[in-house]
């Protein structure tokens, strides 16, 4: 009997939470539908189709043919291909190791109670709200080495040759990482600033009171509890520098020849202007292949830092 | 408590409403407009043209057109010339229903062509225009068929500025071979602009074909063979008057985007092998009072003496997209613009049309500021003029890895023979793979 009563208690108790479950989900997810809807028509779906498309072989127009993986062999041989991951990579290590430095350097000089400081912070910001094309055309004209102030620069220091910059297939990469640093980093500094905000003064207080100097108190206390920053960071900066397409396509085509041609570049000439859809998917999803293993690997070793 | 349940299920089937509201009005987004007659009663041409305000010929186009058709109004599609391509690729996959393209190359044509974007008009070329008198028609031509009709056919010359050839003592490059061009060139490159500016003995643009057009036209090389030694003399003239100064170096001019009609117009350039579109931009700067440049045009440089004007040019078209929403107007439209009225129109701007007739050059000539001397005229008529890039489904391909060698042995990160063999290794590869 008494058991009895126990089991009906216990069905009556868990039929009302999961019905208030349900209505709470429900309330929930009509509250993520708007933007989902958004999000499937515009991002996930193509990114199916991006999919499909890259087993077959289709011009935009024609009916698309499946062609298995006959598109990732063309890639594998293709020497274009290898050229761009190339580049792509190189930039990813001169850009993600440069920003992160800089822009932490950046938010520790501006995390001073200063007065005036707010007016350096947004200078420090302002890069990264001016147009991007107006960015390259500036960052072209500094690098000139006919006459422009860089190399002038250079000159009056002493160096005889310098670069040639966007002209010269050996520095053209070096100068666009350097406008892309110069113009990503205010972004990355405010994310840095509110992770050095959020850590307790009694942290360093007690370093200091342990004897700790400037350099201890920066590798003991700064970088441990920035961690969560530096992890979100880094993986943002991956993604960005693996889809870098704008700032180069205006700064030198990709050229001197092919010095810096990236992938996202070579999936826009073979999609967009040589029209071979199927083929472009492939690098594509290759790419993303490629961001999701880095992103991946990087997640794990956070989360081996963390234990 | 069930007052507030029922609040709340009010609310969540009016979230649901209003997404799919909003799914709904995404969908009705991506759906034509197809209009096909405006309120008074005209039908309403698209027609899809690169950068409207800055080249005239659309506009005198348009306004004859609707002045001879008061029931068609035209309606440009105005896209960024830079971006022409791309964007009419993604505008014709996307299903839109313009009813015009212009086609801005044969590369393009053949693109358009051979994924069925384009309407069969092998009637209207052959029955309803001039056939026989339309210069580069033959590029259009496929298996028999036409699908674009030229309207504008531009061939390269060499545009000179006569006070710099006057003020250095040096008599107008008549019928020159390229070692006299170069000769010439290191000779004119002396002093500066009133502005201060350096004068270059010639400006030579970016563009590969400057150098590699040229040579194929002259020489015979396919550029489409995956053999590109032809090239080499070329490329050897280019760098040595780049060397010496005599004309602009290639990566300053990369660097700089310098525009070479603003280069010429200032004086900085006493030479300049160039389309024959630069005229109407010459006629129209000049009264406009933005230039005093005293110019002229001459033959282009020959490789031996002697020999025949060969130059190579490239034709322009009008196409009628196959998902038109007013097909009919836009094959008139074509049967217009490619014929007589249309030629009459497009040469009172300085554009060369693609109907020759000797009536229609005689306009052309006419117009205000053009130079009417013995060369000019004999630089009108070239004996031959191949096409700038023959037509295959693997032009674009090719064009990509030509300009990207190109670029190598202009700014000197590559030798001559070095980008050339690359050349070759790439190419083949890609002409095999079709």
């Amino acid at each position: 009997m008494s058991i009895l009563t126990t089991r009906r208690q216990t069905a009556a108790a868990g039929q009302r939470p999961r019905k208030l479950q349900r209505r709470a989900a429900l309330v929930g997810w009509s509250f993520i539908l708007p933007n989902f809807i958004g999000f499937a028509l515009f991002t996930l779906i193509p990114v199916i189709a991006g999919l499909a498309l890259s087993v077959m072989s289709w011009n935009s127009y024609s009916t698309p043919k499946f062609v298995g993986l006959k598109n990732f062999q063309t890639m594998l041989a293709d020497e274009s291909f290898w050229v761009a991951l190339q580049n792509t990579a190189l930039y990813a290590l001169g850009h993600i190791p440069l920003t992160l430095a800089v822009s932490l350097g950046l938010a520790m000089l501006m995390n001073h109670k200063l007065k005036g400081i707010g007016f350096f912070r947004v200078a420090m910001f302002l890069p990264y709200i001016t147009s991007l094309v107006a960015v390259a055309i500036v960052w072209n004209m500094l690098f000139n080495p006919d006459g422009g102030p860089i190399d002038q620069f250079l000159r009056l220091i002493g160096i005889a040759n310098p670069p040639g910059w966007t002209n010269s297939t050996a520095w053209a990469l070096p100068a666009v990482i350097i406008t892309s640093v110069w113009r990503d980093m205010g972004y990355y500094m405010v994310l840095y600033l509110a992770g050095l905000q959020a850590i307790p003064r009694e942290l360093y207080e007690a370093a200091e009171m342990d004897g700790a100097r400037a350099w201890q108190r920066f590798w003991n206390v700064t970088v441990p509890a920035l961690r969560p920053t530096t992890f979100f960071v880094m993986v943002m900066l991956t993604v960005a520098s693996f889809k870098v397409f704008d700032l180069i396509v205006v700064m030198t085509g990709g050229g001197p020849g092919r010095s810096t041609t990236v992938l996202s570049q070579l999936v826009y000439q073979n999609g967009i202007l040589q029209g071979n859809f199927g083929y472009s998917s492939a690098i594509s999803f290759t790419l993303f292949v490629i961001v999701l293993t880095v992103t991946l690997v990087q997640y794990k070793i956070q989360q081996r830092q963390e234990r | 408590m069930e007052q507030f349940a029922m609040k709340r299920r009010t609310f969540v089937t009016g979230a649901l409403g209003a997404a799919a509201t909003l799914g709904l009005a995404a969908c009705s987004g991506a759906a034509g407009t197809g209009s096909v007659q405006n309120a008074s009663g005209k039908t309403t041409l698209t027609v899809a043209v690169w950068s409207y305000a800055t080249t005239p010929e659309f506009k005198a186009l348009f306004d004859a057109f609707q002045a001879a058709n008061p029931d068609i109004v035209i309606e440009p599609v105005d896209i960024l010339a830079a971006d022409y391509e791309a964007k009419i690729t993604t505008m014709l996959a996307g299903g839109d229903k313009t009813d015009v393209l212009a086609v801005k190359n044969v590369t393009d044509y053949s693109q358009y062509s051979s994924r069925g974007q384009i309407t069969d008009l092998t009637d209207l070329v052959k029955n309803q225009l001039p056939a026989s008198k339309l210069a580069n028609l033959d590029a259009f031509n496929v298996d028999g068929k036409y699908y674009a009709a030229p309207y504008r056919s531009d061939f390269w010359v060499l545009f000179y500025n006569k006070t710099l050839f006057d003020k250095a003592g040096l008599a107008y490059p008549k019928n020159i071979t390229w070692d006299q061009y170069a000769d010439l060139a290191k000779k004119l490159a002396t002093g500066t602009t009133a502005s201060g500016a350096k004068v270059y003995g010639a400006y030579q643009h970016t563009w590969r074909s400057v150098v590699q057009a040229i040579s194929s036209a002259q020489t015979g090389g396919n550029l489409l063979g995956g053999d590109y030694s032809f090239f080499t003399p070329q490329y050897q003239m280019s760098l040595d008057l780049q060397k010496a100064g005599a004309i602009m170096d290639y990566a300053t001019e990369k660097n700089n985007k310098t525009s070479y009609n603003s280069f010429f117009e200032a004086g900085q350039a006493a030479m300049m092998p160039m389309g024959s579109w630069e005229i109407s931009a010459l006629l129209a700067d000049k009264a406009a009072g933005k230039t005093s440049v005293d110019w002229a045009i001459a033959p282009m440089p020959q490789v031996s003496a002697g020999s025949k004007v060969t130059t190579f040019g490239s034709p322009t078209a009008f196409a009628v997209n196959k998902k038109a929403a007013n097909s009919d107007a836009a094959q008139k439209f074509i049967t217009f613009a490619a014929g007589e009225q249309g030629a009459k129109a497009v040469a009172a701007v300085g554009i060369v049309p693609s109907l020759q007739e000797s009536a229609i050059t005689t306009a052309y000539f006419a117009n205000k500021g053009m130079p009417n001397d013995d060369l000019s005229k004999a630089a009108f008529s070239p004996d031959t003029v191949k096409l700038e890039m023959p037509v295959s489904p693997v032009s674009s391909q090719v064009d990509q890895i030509l300009t990207e060698e190109h670029d190598l042995i202009m700014t000197g990160s590559k030798s001559i023979s070095d980008a050339i063999a690359e050349m070759n290794s790439r190419v083949k590869p890609v002409i095999a793979s079709k």
